[in-house]
């Protein structure tokens, strides 16, 4: 699994050549909705996930350690 | 610049004198080529945007609560009920044009009916009680700085983060980096991170095992002189405290991200987190089918507590993709892949639709679903033998799926112009969510978040 996410990561690295958005055309790219993580006001809810659920890691949330969580 | 300006009056005065019909036509040339020269002497200065122009605060509160009716502390059944407020301050600080100072301080304070049930022998004890023993409610406080550092490209982002927590029967010490390269014209961005834990358990054991620890009185301890034991009444568990009460993690994280289109872009996640030390619970009860049971009064004596291995492994890999439709919608995908070597795999999904009404408000409605499969060592109450190497019936490590979902709105005004002394409100985030799995644990959860600049 860990062999797979690697190699999809490097084809991905690869193919960022084939686009390029300038600084001037990020208008909705910069929207705050696009941003590529949780909003900060959903941290607490991320937090529960920690304590409920088993899985963690991947999303910007803890992975573990600093509470008594997973 | 003050010497050009002054070549360019003389030379005009000296051409008016000689023919002023060209006067203005010259004029015009000069001024020409003054501004363009201008402009390309101005464009070679290198101007810096600060990375944050001002500082700011975020104020967030939540309100959680969930009932159940397997709770961990009492073997696998008992009521879940658990309430928990929280609140956190987090304040970005610009001290200069690239670094940023952040101080994020929380306080979460709980009440919980199963783990008052730790010591459930203050009056009528019953897993689906709540009991009036101290155990019934904590505190955790956290303190994290995180100082991060911009190249002036803005192409390379470091940061370093030292963080503190505190529980009654935990504490946490944790320190970090992550190290950002954007290229590719700020398109593609990759990242590293890693963060250590060091952690301690200060191990509180269910109050009628206890006694049975090295030195105990046993069945001769003021529990057993006060209360009645009924079924088995030759209670004599099997007992040890944990000898190592530290936990150790070590988390190494890849980051990678790409813009697709001027409307489209993703990123994929890759964590691997190495946990060892107490990995166990030490207040979470486990009953052996092939052991008589005790009681007193409707609650079942702990046969043991739960016994994990000593090391875990975890892998999650993530992936986000964020689309923007049109000014009015945007679409938010997430999806998650997890696994570690307890026996547990995880897929989570999910969708948000950010809704813009118009400049100042946006909703959030959103789905979210979760399954994983049983860790190795989970069983349900009564399902583990005594000849277990280890063991839970934490539903938290069974098998089920949760679905989840949630309405949020937020208010946004650029302006700034609702004040709180130098603090300019900025915007509100409000979210009702609702979690519900297939194994009778439902929760909800109101979170609220306020952002303030400073004028």
């Amino acid at each position: 699994m860990i062999k797979k996410s690697v190699i999809l990561i490097l084809l991905l690295s690869l193919s960022t050549s084939c686009v390029v958005v300038k600084e001037y055309e990020k208008v909705n790219l910069n929207d705050p909705d696009m941003v590529l993580s949780d909003k900060k006001s959903d941290r607490n809810i991320t937090t529960a996930h920690s304590y409920r659920e088993a899985a963690a890691g991947a999303n910007g949330g803890k992975t573990g350690g600093g509470c008594g969580c997973n | 610049m003050v010497v050009k300006q002054e070549v360019v009056v003389v030379v005009i005065k000296v051409f008016k004198k000689k023919n002023l019909k060209h006067i203005n036509f010259i004029i015009l040339v000069l001024v020409s080529i003054q501004f363009t020269f201008g402009q390309s002497q101005d464009s070679t200065q290198v101007y810096k945007k600060r990375v944050l122009e001002t500082t700011e605060v975020d104020f967030l509160s939540s309100y959680y609560t969930q009932d159940g009716d397997n709770a961990a502390v009492s073997g696998g059944i008992g009521t879940e009920e658990l309430t928990d407020v929280t609140a956190t301050f987090i304040v970005s600080i610009p001290l200069n044009d690239d670094d940023v100072l952040t101080i994020d301080a929380g306080v979460s304070a709980y009440t919980s009916a199963s783990s008052s049930n730790i010591d459930p022998f203050n009056g009528s004890a019953d897993p689906f009680v709540s009991s009036s023993g101290a155990s019934g409610g904590d505190v955790w406080t956290n303190v994290t700085g995180t100082y991060s550092h911009s190249s002036d490209d803005r192409n390379d982002i470091w940061s370093a983060k030292l963080s503190v927590s505190a529980e009654y029967d935990y504490f946490s010490v944790g320190v970090g980096g992550s190290y950002t390269k954007l290229f590719n014209q700020k398109n593609t961005e990759v990242n590293i991170n890693g963060n250590v834990y060091i952690d301690t358990w200060n191990a509180i054991y269910p109050m009628e095992l206890r006694p049975f620890a090295e030195g105990g009185s046993g069945l001769d301890s003021d529990l057993f002189i006060r209360n009645t034991i009924t079924g088995n009444t030759d209670y004599d568990p099997n007992f040890t405290t944990f000898d190592n009460e530290g936990r150790n993690s070590y988390a190494l994280g890849f980051g990678f991200s790409q813009i697709l289109s001027k409307n489209l872009q993703g990123s994929l996640a890759l964590d691997l987190v190495m946990q060892e030390g107490l990995l166990s619970t030490p207040f979470q009860r486990v009953y052996f089918s092939d052991i008589a049971d005790s009681f007193i009064d409707n609650f079942q004596l702990a046969d043991d507590i739960e016994r994990l291995p000593d090391s875990r492994f975890k892998v999650a890999v993530g992936g986000r993709l964020n689309y923007y439709i049109n000014e009015t919608f945007v679409l938010r995908t997430f999806y998650r892949y997890y696994y570690d070597d307890w026996g547990i795999k995880s897929h989570t999904a999910s969708l948000e639709v950010p809704i813009k009404l118009n400049d100042k408000f946006t909703l959030y409605p959103s789905y979210r679903f979760y399954n994983q499969t049983a860790a190795d060592y989970f069983n349900v109450y009564e399902g583990h033998l005594s000849s277990d190497e280890y063991y839970t019936s934490d539903y938290d490590l069974s098998k089920y799926s949760a679905n989840q979902f949630s309405l949020g709105a937020s208010y946004t005004d650029i302006f700034t112009k609702f004040h709180i002394w130098k603090l300019g409100l900025k915007s509100i985030d409000l979210k009702y969510t609702q979690y519900d799995r297939d194994n009778t644990l439902s929760a909800s959860i109101i979170t609220a978040g306020f952002k303030f600049i400073m004028d």
